[in-house]
Formats: C-alpha cells, sequence, structure tokens
C-alpha cells in the first residue's frame, strides 16, 4: 500500500493535479479513477517483466540473492502455482525475497499446497601431483520441499545425502540441512522457528551448484564460513521498499567442548568442526546473529553480517565457558551486464582458550584465536546460444588461514600459527539450460597439505536444480 | 461421554501407575545388585588368601592396590600353584581404570580394540576373573569346586550366602559365578580402581599447573613428530567427558625384546605372541596380528616395577629409551647373532617379524639417524609421566597409588 500511495503522489505531482487542488471535485475524482486504472494497468506491466526476466536470472549464479523484492502480492500463493514446463514462469520469493528454489519453473507440484524441489553435485578431482588420489564422488543429492498451510504461513525443509552411500559401515551421510515453519506476519516481515541456515556470505544459503562458480565451492566460505552451516532457533526477516534486506535470529551455536586437538577437521574448518546441526545439540548458551543486504540499485548486492555466542555450552568439564565466538562478514556482488564480480571478506575469533589449549599441549591442532578468510571473483558471461545455454569463465583468487593466531602458551610450548593459504581458481561454468550446469576448473594451491587436502587439482563437475 | 472420558482417564493412570511400578521395581533391582555390601564382599574376596591352593595367593597378591593394583616387585612373571613355585608368562597388568574397558572387537577398520587381559580374550571382568582362580600358575583350585569349597568356609560365607542364597554353596557353578560378579562389581564400581586423583587430573581440572618441565613432557608426549604417545595413550577427555585412561584399548607390536627370565622363553620355540596365541586361541590363523599386546594405561606407570607384557623392562627410562632408540640404535635392545648382526624383533618368530610396527612414529626410523626424543627430552617426558600417579598431595607435591585405598 505505502509503495502504491507513493507512485499515486509522484504521478500525480507530474501530472500537476496537485496545483489544482480546487479543481471540480468530479473532474478531480474522474481522473483519479483513470489514473488507478493505468497504475493497475503498470504493475501487470512489472509483473510481466518480471515474468520474463526470470529465467535471465536463474541462469547467471546466485539468482537468489540477485532477485529484486518483487512485491508479489503473496509469495506463496506464487509458490503454490502448478509449475509449466515453460521456463517462463516466475520464481516464486519468500518475503525476504529470497527465491524458493524449485518453484522457478520446474518444480514438481505434489497438489495445491506442496512442492518438491532439489539439486544435485557430481564432482571429480585430479591432483596434479598425486594422479593416483585422482577421486569422482556424488558429491551430494537434495531433495527439498515447501508445504503452504495457508497464505502467510508454510513448512520449508531439505534433506541430503552425501557421497552417494549412508550407512554405519559407509563414509556417506545422510542429513536434514533446513527445517522450518515460516510465518510472514506483514508482507514485508516475517518469521520463522526449526533449523534455517545461518544468513552470512555469499555462498551459504544460496549453495545449489548453479549458484556458484567452480566445481568446488570457494575454500573461504567451507573453511571460516563453515557451508552449509545451520543452526537452530528462531529468527526474522524482512525488506523495505528501498531494498534492504534484514535477518535477524537467536539460536544454537558451536560447541566447544567438542574440540578435537588430535584430528585435522579443526585447522580445515575450526567451526566446521564444532557445529552441531542441531543433532541432539548442546544448547546452554544461545547464540545470536544478524545480517543484512542492500540491492537498491540494479545488479549490486551489498552485505554482511554478524554472528556471536558464548559457545562453551555449560561445560562442566573443560574450561570453555567463557569462551565466546564471534564471526563477522562483508560481502559485495556486482553484476553489470554479462559480468559478476564478487568479494567477501570475513574473521572470526574464539576468546579465552589459553586454559583449554594448555591441555592440549603438543596436539597437532589447538583451538585458534582468530581465523580469516576473503576472496575477489570475476566472472564473465562471454557467451549465449539462444535464451537458455551460457558459458562463464571465471577467476577467483581466495586467501585464509584456519588458525591465524592461538592464544599465548608458556613460553617454548605453544604451536605456531598456520601460512596463510592462498589459491587461485580458473575455471568456467557451462550452463546448457539454466538449471543444468557443467564446471570445469583448475586450483593452484600456495603450499600443500596432503593433510588438508591442498593440492594443486583439476576438476571436472555436473550440478542440476529444479 | 463425561464417562468415557473418566474411563479413559481411568486407563491412562493404570497405565502410568504400571510404568511407575515397573520402574521402580527395576531401579529397586539395580540398587540391590550394586549394594555397598556387594563392593564389600568384592573386596574380601579380592584379599582372601585362602581361596588359592597355596592359601598364600589373593588377587591383590599380584595386584596390589598400593601398587596401582599392578605387581609390587621387580619379577618378569609370578608364580603360583600350591607351593608358589609354578611360574606364569605374562606380567601383572593393573587393575586400576578398566571400568571404560569394552569387550573386544574389531572397529570398523579392522583395528582389534577392547577385551580384557593382555591378549582381550576376555570380554567381561566376569569372564576375566575364571582363569587366576583356576590356573595352575596362579590361585590353582584347579576347579570350580575346589574354590567354592574355599569360599563357604571364609569368613564372609554367611554374607554370600544372605546374597545369593542359602544354598549357594551347593550350586558350584552359581557360586562360582556369584563371586566372579562380587568381584567384577567391585573392581568396576570402587572409587580406588578409578580415582581420578594424579596431578594431572587437578590440572586438567584447572586446579594447579604443571610445572615448566613437566608441560615440556606433556608437549612432546602429544606432539606427533616427537614421542607421538598420545597416538594410542590418549591424553585428552574422553568423548563424554570423563578424564582421558591414556589408553584407546587397541593393541600393537612394539618388538619389545625376548625377556630370558621368562622361564617358559628357555624354549626357543615358544613364542607369547598375544592376540594369535598360545594362549588366546580364537584368533590363531589371524597372523597379521601375531605379536599384538593390548595398550595399557599409563595412568601410575611411573610406579610399575616392570614394563610390557614380558616385564623386559625394569624402569620407566629404559622403556622411553626403548621406544625411540629401537629402531635408531637397535644393537642396544637385541643380542646379536654369531655373525655379529643384530637380531632384532627376537621374541616373534623370524618369519613373523614383519608385523612389528616400523611404520609409526617413533619407531618410524632407521639406525644412526637422530632418535624421536633426546635424553634431555626423555627426562621431561618422565616428569609428565610422573604427573599420572594417582594419590597426589600438593602440600607435598608427591603421590602414592596406596592414598587411594580405604583402610580396611
Amino acid at each position: 500500500m505505502k509503495r502504491n500511495s507513493l507512485t499515486l503522489a509522484i504521478l500525480m505531482s507530474c501530472t500537476g493535479l496537485a496545483s489544482n487542488a480546487h479543481a471540480d471535485d468530479t473532474k478531480l475524482q474522474a481522473e483519479v479513477d483513470a489514473l488507478r486504472a493505468e497504475v493497475v494497468e503498470l504493475r501487470g506491466l512489472v509483473h510481466e517483466l518480471q515474468s520474463q526476466r526470470a529465467p535471465a536470472q536463474a541462469a547467471s549464479p546466485v539468482s537468489g540473492a540477485a532477485l529484486p523484492n518483487a512485491p508479489l502480492p503473496s509469495a506463496f500463493a506464487a509458490a503454490n502455482a502448478v509449475p509449466a514446463p515453460a521456463v517462463s514462469q516466475p520464481a516464486a520469493t519468500t518475503a525476504a525475497g529470497d527465491a524458493i528454489p524449485g518453484t522457478g519453473g520446474s518444480g514438481l507440484a505434489l497438489g495445491a499446497n506442496t512442492s518438491l524441489w532439489g539439486y544435485g553435485q557430481l564432482d571429480y578431482n585430479r591432483p596434479t601431483k598425486r594422479i593416483s588420489d585422482t577421486q569422482a564422488d556424488l558429491t551430494r543429492a537434495v531433495i527439498g520441499f515447501n508445504h503452504v498451510f495457508d497464505e502467510n504461513t508454510r513448512v520449508y525443509g531439505e534433506l541430503e545425502w552425501e557421497h552417494a552411500v549412508a550407512s554405519s559401515t559407509d563414509r556417506g551421510e545422510s542429513e536434514v540441512e533446513q527445517l522450518y515453519v515460516e510465518h510472514a506476519l506483514a508482507q514485508n516481515y516475517g518469521m520463522r522457528v526449526g533449523l534455517t541456515l545461518v544468513p552470512l556470505g555469499l555462498l551459504n544459503e544460496h549453495h545449489e551448484p548453479g549458484n556458484f562458480y567452480g566445481v568446488e565451492r570457494n575454500f573461504v566460505e567451507q573453511a571460516i564460513i563453515p557451508s552449509t552451516w545451520r543452526e537452530g532457533g528462531v529468527s526474522m526477516y524482512g525488506n523495505t521498499d528501498w531494498g534492504f534486506n534484514w535477518n535477524v535470529g537467536i539460536g544454537t551455536g558451536p560447541n566447544l567442548g567438542a574440540w578435537d586437538p588430535a584430528a585435522d577437521e579443526g585447522r580445515l574448518s575450526p567451526l566446521g568442526s564444532i557445529h552441531q546441526e542441531l543433532q541432539l545439540a548442546k544448547a546452554r548458551d544461545p547464540s545470536l546473529y544478524a545480517a543484512a543486504n542492500w540491492q537498491g540499485v540494479p545488479g549490486l548486492l551489498l552485505g554482511g553480517g554478524v554472528f556471536t555466542g558464548k559457545i562453551g555450552q555449560g561445560d562442566a568439564v573443560l574450561p570453555v565457558n567463557r569462551s565466546r565466538l564471534i564471526l563477522s562478514e562483508a560481502h559485495l556482488r556486482w553484476q553489470p551486464g554479462p559480468f559478476d564480480f564478487s568479494a567477501l571478506y570475513t574473521r572470526g575469533t574464539i576468546s579465552n582458550t589459553q586454559d583449554l589449549n594448555l591441555q592440549f599441549l603438543g596436539q597437532p591442532t589447538p583451538v585458534p584465536k582468530s581465523f580469516w578468510g576473503g576472496y575477489v571473483q570475476g566472472a564473465w558471461r562471454a557467451l549465449e546460444w539462444g535464451s537458455d545455454s551460457s558459458l562463464s569463465p571465471f577467476l577467483r583468487y581466495e586467501m585464509f588461514n584456519t588458525a591465524a593466531a592461538y592464544a599465548t602458551q608458556p613460553q617454548g610450548l605453544g604451536t605456531a600459527p598456520l601460512p596463510t593459504q592462498r589459491v587461485w581458481t580458473l575455471g568456467a561454468n557451462y550452463y546448457l539450460n539454466p538449471n543444468v550446469v557443467f564446471k570445469v576448473d583448475y586450483q593452484k594451491f600456495r603450499y600443500e597439505d596432503l593433510v588438508l587436502g591442498y593440492g594443486n587439482r583439476f576438476d571436472l563437475g555436473l550440478g542440476y536444480q529444479f | 461421554m463425561p464417562a468415557l472420558i473418566a474411563a479413559r482417564g481411568r486407563r491412562w493412570v493404570a497405565v502410568l501407575l504400571a510404568f511407575v511400578v515397573v520402574g521402580s521395581a527395576s531401579s529397586a533391582w539395580a540398587a540391590s545388585t550394586l549394594t555397598p555390601e556387594l563392593v564389600q564382599l568384592g573386596r574380601k574376596i579380592f584379599a582372601d588368601e585362602s581361596l588359592s591352593a597355596s592359601g598364600k595367593m589373593s588377587c591383590a597378591t599380584c595386584h596390589d592396590p598400593k601398587f596401582g593394583h599392578a605387581q609390587n616387585n621387580e619379577l618378569a612373571v609370578q608364580s603360583g600353584g600350591a607351593s608358589l613355585d609354578v611360574p606364569g608368562f605374562r606380567s601383572v597388568p593393573s587393575l586400576r581404570y578398566l571400568n571404560f574397558n569394552t569387550p573386544f572387537f574389531f572397529a570398523s577398520d579392522g583395528t582389534p580394540t577392547g577385551g580384557f587381559n593382555r591378549d582381550g580374550r576376555a570380554n567381561t571382568l566376569v569372564e576375566q576373573a575364571e582363569r587366576p582362580f583356576l590356573a595352575a600358575h596362579e590361585m590353582a583350585n584347579g576347579d570350580a569346586t575346589s574354590l567354592v569349597d574355599k569360599l563357604s568356609r571364609a569368613s564372609y560365607a554367611d554374607a554370600f550366602r544372605s546374597m545369593f542364597g542359602a544354598d549357594v554353596f551347593a550350586r558350584v557353578d552359581t557360586a562360582f559365578l556369584a563371586a566372579r560378579y562380587a568381584l567384577s562389581v567391585y573392581e568396576s564400581t570402587a572409587s580406588e580402581f578409578r580415582p581420578f586423583s594424579s596431578k594431572y587430573d587437578l590440572f586438567l581440572k584447572g586446579k594447579l599447573k604443571l610445572s615448566a618441565q613437566e608441560l615440556r613432557g606433556y608437549v612432546l608426549f602429544n606432539n606427533p613428530n616427537k614421542g607421538r604417545c598420545a597416538a594410542c595413550h590418549l591424553s585428552t577427555r574422553q568423548a563424554n567427558g570423563d578424564p582421558p585412561v591414556f589408553t584407546d584399548y587397541t593393541y600393537d607390536n612394539l618388538g619389545v625384546p625376548r625377556n630370558a627370565a621368562i622361564p617358559a622363553n628357555a624354549d626357543p620355540l615358544y613364542f607369547d605372541m598375544g592376540l594369535c596365541g598360545p594362549e588366546r586361541t580364537d584368533l590363531a590363523n589371524r597372523r597379521d596380528l601375531c605379536g599384538q599386546f593390548k595398550v595399557p594405561t599409563l595412568r601410575n606407570v611411573a610406579t610399575r616395577k616392570v614394563i610390557f607384557h614380558n616385564g623386559y623392562f625394569k624402569s620407566l627410562r629404559e622403556a622411553l629409551e626403548f621406544y625411540v632408540q629401537r629402531d635408531t640404535s637397535p644393537q642396544k635392545w637385541y643380542p646379536l647373532d654369531a655373525a655379529g648382526a643384530v637380531l632384532k624383533f627376537n621374541d616373534v618368530p623370524p618369519l613373523l617379524a614383519r608385523n612389528v610396527n616400523t611404520s609409526e612414529g617413533p619407531y618410524n626410523r632407521h639406525p644412526g639417524e637422530a632418535p624421536a626424543l633426546s635424553d634431555i627430552e626423555i627426562d621431561d617426558v618422565m616428569a609428565f609421566l610422573a604427573t599420572l600417579t594417582d594419590g597426589y598431595d600438593p602440600v607435598t607435591n608427591t603421590a602414592d597409588p596406596a592414598r587411594d585405598v580405604p583402610a580396611q
């Protein structure tokens, strides 16, 4: 309504009606009615344009993040529309403006209120120096669902299998990545309760393979922001007319008591080794997060967020209760024409680790005091075939350090910080259509670490989403 | 309708009551089987010399509570039997902290794990207690009847009857089982078997600081490129928050030198090969496991009179030196043959010498290379290992496992 009134006021001033305030009331009323009709017509045109724009958005990575805050009359009504095979169907969005995967044209509707969606990723990694370590993997297969209870309330879930086979004797995993109930309190804000993705970075909330360049997710948003990072709790989201999206939440956080100083995982991803994924999560100490994105200029996305909480979780035996995690990040994405640039920086700290690390002296993986990472990336939609297929070469440079500093230990007994890893990735995404992507890249590492899987390699990948 | 609701309500109340009754009955049963009286009975059996053929040997004779429930002398093996002159085959393992052990199993990667005895052939403490009562080189009762006869004449026989039935001694198998059960409850619940009273435990609780030397030793103990001891002797808290027990309950083949002090070793064809026999028989065809013995806890290791399954080493320092110098200076540990070549790994059959662990640090080195730990570093590790001794007194900065043993 606000926007309609504003539009009306602008149109009124443009046509000079404001200066004719004393004109004949009947005439004025007629003109207002005519303008109203025009507004309705314009609104329809806008909607139509958005519908046409949707496939192009889908073809470009991170379509969800780049979508404007479409003021759809009801996000959920759109989500419920029976998907037509034509790719021109508009992608439905949540009230927060995020695209609902599977509603972009080819999701599977199960009745009037329920739809299924999914994505998958298959990878082939060939280390150039250790060819015997070459590996092919069905990295993940995902089935998601979206069920609408009423115009304002839905339940949304994402079920995932990693590495093809999951059993007690296999290395695959079966997991629930998202499961929450969302309730729109108004057209532009609402709340979610359940297991939700932490809204930090560019990738965590948009981790479908069509949404990122390169066969593998970038290192920074795996090692520092532990994608796919989700926590259980309550969050509120919303957006404003001027392109500002926000999301704040309170819920579970990592569990520092689960740190394993003898394992390598903590050096691969400090938070990835202690996040709980809502699996019988220790939940004494609630964590908080806040994130915001601004998309007020077409093609530009600016955002950032912070996650913080005490992560000792009331551990009765380890000296971790005073430890606090603060992870913050800022990101930028700019998509002028066929180009696509992005940059991200993130840094985390864990306080009061000295006493805990004293118990871990000599072990290979103490708890870091600080860790950070950042990357810049440029891509170019160089070739397009028809309205569906495109080829986008890209180049990415990453720097990250999962243990940039450790708390001080008695002289001579401390552990040296890890060296900062630097990775160049050169490759291309070929979109056969907006929902099927073939990928190829070469990654060059500054230093090799066989234990952590750092070594120059050639990668091939396939991804799909529907 | 209200009547129906009332009927449903009554049914729920009945179901709830049933749960309460069953629940309290089962907890009452659990409580009765773990009463202090049962622990006390186990304690008396443990210390009762009259239960042996000699009348002079109890469990505590070899598993001396004052020595961390391990042996109190420097003999490689203890002797038992009616005249205490039948030698055993292995040194005495400590019985402390065994409540954390598990039945024997192969982990998903094939690693043998758990089990009681040095070869893990007993799956429970109840099962484990059978052999010492009967074996000719230990308490030498020969059979259960002989043991139960002694039990029936013990000072605590009435207590035994009141717990297990007035006619329990007439039912030999039941009485033998009951005695072992009382022992296992005692060993797995009495605080003296798991006191966690060492200096290291106080350090883990944040109650004190380790000295600079102890901390240096701790680093060397944990460091994968130095002692690498923590790879098997886990030094950080268990997953459930319990303090570490300094073993992962797995097995390893260290190639410990043959000990001529064991009479059985006089036979050059006799080899004690742990998991694959001869005492354990079910894994005899797993030749790859020959020579593997269970990783022991290192708690109280500084108080051990002998070290390793064959008791070859009589000082902790020697044992540590062996770990790091076995491969850099093999001539220091093994005899030479007629031609002057080192007979390395002389306590396993030559064809099975390949089973000895030579791939992991600190034993992955070669003659002439520097050992993983220098002499000074060994001093530091010894200082750390001394912090694992139970019964620590912060006032005197001394530790003695005997302090955990309650007065009888």
